[in-house]
């Protein structure tokens, strides 16, 4: 599989201790994106699925201590969906369980719907309400997204949605109620709907890989600014 | 008053056996830390004198005032309080707190040193007490032979015990409380008696003599204890008693002796039983008994030493090590946890966060959950405590050890140690590329090898049995430098009233250091793996390294580079085991540097890792900053694979992670950090300092020390007040990995 990186503590990418593996590569070209040097495999190292269980599962004893298991990540985890299902698989029987971070921009196929129903649990991101606007700052498919998410709740896989929120683009209560709208159909399915402030720590990567970064003057959102909208957020959907 | 009134009775009653006394009458605690009480308004008072005081003493540049009349002995000076009427515990080392006192027994010279640096001069009378006086430091100077003085001179046998006490011993301070001190003397004359029916080989007639030494300076305690108007020749009648005269025993060791690290023990669950006692007689409340724990934490933070400057180049931030170790399992199953042992983490709310008493968990799988928790909670609040593994120590020095300095285990009462600083491994290496001379200034150090070649590049096997040789070499020299030093300082500076609170036939440790550990195993896994040609430079000698390609290094749960770092703890200590020691000794080594890592790194030349000249190594058994690259659990992991074994005086580990990478809020953070916690501890590792912070924060603290007056935060093995490390080694600590990927 193609790797970029291996975080072996993760505590804040799905419920208790983690274990994050980004996998290399991605559909999306996110105005926002913080991890810029996963877009393509240029960086990225290939690794077996045997190499890869075996480090995750060095830190088995973290994770059973922490209820917590892996997480894949990325770049878009779901575009090595044959081998990531093999070892969800794998790590299933050793005890571990998965949790897929994925923006949901891939076609549903079958070996998707596999890693989906292996997994413990999916962070699905919802990135723009909109079909022009998720366009306009991603390159992506809102309706993609959409229908993942009417997958995920059909089968009862538990899921959470992620909304990165920046100045500017999507930090008022009226965006919120646009994205409200998309999620109202799966409410009961959804277990959270957690904003992510938007965050200036990826700029570097911009600058060593010679991307332009459009959001250069942006800056990171307040925190009092995410809690005041997060509070409406779970409002909205009454969570 | 029947001092032992209600206690259950056992053989602790007739023979001094404190975990007996321990096993048969604490009450184990399961539950939180809700019942816990706030400061009373008294100790508050004196809180903020003391800090006043701590004030002062900075702004006059680390130390308040000297006293210069008298030599440091347990009767040397009138009582001194914080505020006579307000303190409840009694005792300081001098008349006033905060003033140092003079202490030349293990060494002249270094005395007046540090009396200089700080520009005050030792009394006339003094200076002639001891021209008629050998000292611990004129012995072993006496003795030294060329090889130990030249490998101390390069650096690369450092901060040696050879002008300053040893320290590093726990007296069993419990047994002036639970017996007094006139039982104690009984048993001591007991075993004189018994030794004296032996045939007088060396051994023997020392112990007779170190008895009567003991017996001395214990009787002098009963009068130095007097002078503060307390009886200490009869047990403690109650709690507050108990607190106090263990302080007084732990207090006339301080008095007596200016060795680093003179730990408190194992000192929580034992009084306990003694508050315990009083709440059913119905004579202390909650906030009393917190308030015993609040001033006897307030008197331990005001111990100090007079020191040179350049020990606090090695040591920065003034440490003492008052380590207080608690927590554990018992050997019957049950949880040695108490109430008192909250109370004790507590006074780091209660007083805000310090360095010392160097506050030590002994951390097991079984330790109660919501013990665990608060703990968690106390290090992600104050950054004060540390964490060590008594899943792996209770198997080899039971259930009644405790931690002196930082990670040295030992029996309470029952083991001593002879502290033995540390070696500094790189330079070792670079001694068996260099033909055993020094890299910096070319002085043949060791025995004269092979420099290797000029722009060619180093082959693995080559260069292993070169290091080999040398590491055999540098073990024998230097455990008879240690023999040395203890003989020495048994002779001119034995510690008679802190051995007075050890059993007479002790066992003794010989405890080995190396520093540098994760430098050297990069280095060795740079030769091993990728490309190394060393540069000479115009001396003959290497100055430099090409390291050309990828190598696997310490701190990514390589198996490759953590499989060299595990043999070469496991090849030094056995190297060590080869010579023998004075006195008998256990060999045992330690992986811990302390803050010395910067001065090591300065002392050393450039590594085959490209490490550059000067810079510093990384602390303890700390993988080298930046190199861990795959977060923080590869990193535990690969540190997790030393095998304590080898390593018996402790591994140490600091680990640095920044709230947000740790968790969303305090709560989930301390639940994660207990997770860490147990996974570290489940496979065997022994030691672990938690820091939660930002690296933000250091740097605001660096640029204005006023903002954070107590940012306390752990290093190695130990706490520090931020405030009181220099730029060097506030800029090593800021350089060091923060773990933060979000």
């Amino acid at each position: 599989m193609r790797i970029h990186s291996f975080e072996s503590l993760a505590a804040r990418d799905g419920d208790g201790l983690r274990y994050a593996v980004f996998l290399a590569g991605c559909p999306l070209r996110c105005v926002y994106c913080h991890n810029p040097d996963t877009w393509t495999h240029e960086r990225a190292q290939e690794y077996t699925i045997e190499q890869i269980a075996k480090k995750i599962l060095r830190c088995k004893p973290y994770m059973l201590a922490g209820h917590g298991g892996v997480t894949f990540s990325g770049g878009e985890p779901l575009f090595q969906a044959d081998e990531l299902y093999q070892l969800i698989c794998l790590l299933k029987q050793e005890g571990i369980g998965s949790c897929i971070d994925t923006s949901g921009n891939v076609p549903l196929t079958q070996k998707v719907k596999d890693v989906l129903e292996a997994s413990e649990s999916v962070l699905l991101d919802l990135k723009f309400p909109t079909e022009e606007a998720y366009y306009q700052h991603t390159k992506g498919k809102l309706f993609l997204v959409t229908e993942m998410l009417s997958y995920l709740t059909q089968n009862n896989i538990p899921t959470r949605i992620r909304t990165v929120i920046v100045p500017q683009l999507n930090d008022s209560t009226e965006a919120l109620l646009a994205y409200a709208r998309v999620l109202m159909p799966f409410k009961d399915g959804i277990s959270q709907w957690e904003l992510l402030p938007f965050h200036t720590l990826g700029f570097e990567k911009y600058e060593l890989l010679g991307i332009e970064n459009p959001l250069l003057n942006t800056s990171a959102l307040p925190d009092e600014k995410r809690l005041e909208l997060q509070v409406f957020a779970n409002s909205l959907l009454q969570k | 008053m029947d001092a032992w009134r209600s206690f259950k009775t056992g053989t602790w009653c007739d023979t001094i056996h404190v975990s007996d006394f321990i096993r048969l009458n604490y009450t184990p605690y399961e539950g939180d830390g809700s019942f816990l009480c706030s400061a009373t308004q008294r100790t508050k008072d004196l809180l903020a004198q003391v800090q006043e005081l701590f004030r002062q003493e900075q702004e006059n540049g680390g130390v308040l005032d000297i006293d210069t009349d008298r030599v440091s002995s347990i009767l040397s000076y009138a009582p001194g309080y914080i505020e006579k009427g307000k303190d409840i515990i009694l005792g300081l080392q001098t008349e006033k707190p905060l003033v140092r006192a003079v202490n030349p027994f293990a060494g002249f010279r270094n005395a007046e040193q540090a009396c200089t640096a700080y520009g005050y001069k030792i009394s006339d009378k003094i200076r002639e007490d001891f021209l008629y006086r050998t000292t611990h430091n004129t012995g072993v100077f006496r003795a030294y032979t060329q090889d130990m003085r030249k490998a101390r001179h390069a650096g690369i046998l450092t901060g040696l015990p050879d002008a300053y006490g040893r320290g590093r011993l726990i007296g069993d301070y419990r047994r002036l409380a639970l017996y007094g001190m006139d039982f104690l003397l009984q048993q001591k004359a007991k075993d004189a008696e018994m030794i004296g029916q032996q045939d007088m080989c060396e051994e023997n007639i020392r112990l007779l003599e170190d008895i009567a030494k003991q017996t001395e300076f214990m009787k002098q305690l009963i009068t130095m204890a007097e002078q503060y108007g307390c009886d200490i020749r009869r047990p403690a009648e109650n709690a507050y008693e108990a607190v106090q005269w263990l302080y007084f025993a732990y207090l006339g060791g301080q008095k007596e002796q200016n060795g680093a690290a003179n730990s408190i023990g194992r000192i929580t669950t034992f009084l306990d039983i003694y508050m315990e006692r009083d709440f059913a007689e119905g004579t202390l409340t909650e906030s009393q008994a917190q308030e015993l724990m609040d001033d006897l934490v307030l008197k331990l933070r005001l111990i100090r030493h007079l020191r040179t400057p350049e020990y606090n180049d090695l040591f920065a931030g003034d440490p003492v090590w008052v380590t207080c170790s608690e927590g554990g399992m018992g050997l019957d199953g049950r949880t040695l946890v108490t109430k008192n042992c909250f109370r004790m983490l507590h006074t780091l709310y209660n007083l805000g966060p310090s360095a010392e008493p160097n506050i030590t968990v002994l951390w097991s799988e079984k330790l109660p959950a919501a013990f665990k928790k608060y703990c968690a909670r106390v290090s992600v609040d104050t950054d004060s405590i540390q964490y060590e593994n008594d899943d792996r120590m209770r198997p080899e020095y039971g259930d009644d050890y405790a931690i002196a300095c930082c990670v040295s285990a030992m029996k309470e009462g029952k083991q001593m140690q002879f502290f033995g600083a540390r070696c500094n491994l790189p330079k070792v290496l670079l001694m068996a590329l260099n033909g055993g001379k020094d890299e910096i200034h070319g002085t043949q150090i060791g025995p004269q090898g092979k420099v290797f070649p000029d722009n060619e590049k180093l082959n693995y096997e080559e260069v292993l049995e070169s290091l080999k040789v040398y590491m055999a070499w540098m073990a024998r020299l230097y455990v008879n430098t240690m023999n040395i030093i203890h003989y020495m300082h048994d002779k001119y500076a034995y510690e008679r009233l802190i051995m007075g609170f050890h059993d007479t036939v002790v066992d003794r440790l010989m405890a080995f250091g190396v520093s540098g550990l994760s430098v050297l195993t990069d280095s060795l896994s740079a030769i091993k793996y990728a490309n190394v040609t060393p540069v000479h430079g115009e001396n003959g000698l290497i100055t430099d390294f090409i390291t050309e390609g990828d190598y696997p290094q310490y701190g990514n749960d390589d198996d490759r580079a953590d499989e060299i770092a595990q043999w070469l703890t496991e090849f030094f200590y056995q190297e060590l085991c080869k010579t023998p020691t004075y006195r008998g000794a256990k060999h045992t080594l330690s992986i811990l540097t302390i803050t010395s890592n910067v001065v090591y790194g300065k002392k050393t030349g450039t590594t085959p890792d490209g490490r550059k000249a000067g810079e510093p190594f990384a602390p303890g058994a700390n993988p080298m900053h930046g190199r861990d690259k795959e977060g923080a659990l590869a990193s535990l992991n690969s540190v997790a694979k030393l095998d304590y074994a080898c390593c018996q005086d402790g591994i140490s580990n600091t680990f640095s992670i920044t709230p947000d990478a740790l968790g969303c809020d305090d709560d989930d953070r301390s639940e994660k950090l207990v997770a860490v916690l147990d996974g570290y501890f489940s496979q065997g590792a022994h030691h672990l300092n938690v820091n939660v912070l930002n690296r933000e924060k250091l740097i605001a603290a660096m640029e204005d020390p006023t903002l954070y007056p107590n940012l306390t935060i752990r290093v190695s093995g130990y706490a520090v007040n931020f405030n009181k490390l220099t730029r060097d080694k506030q800029l090593e600590v800021i350089a060091r990995t923060f773990h933060s990927k979000m």
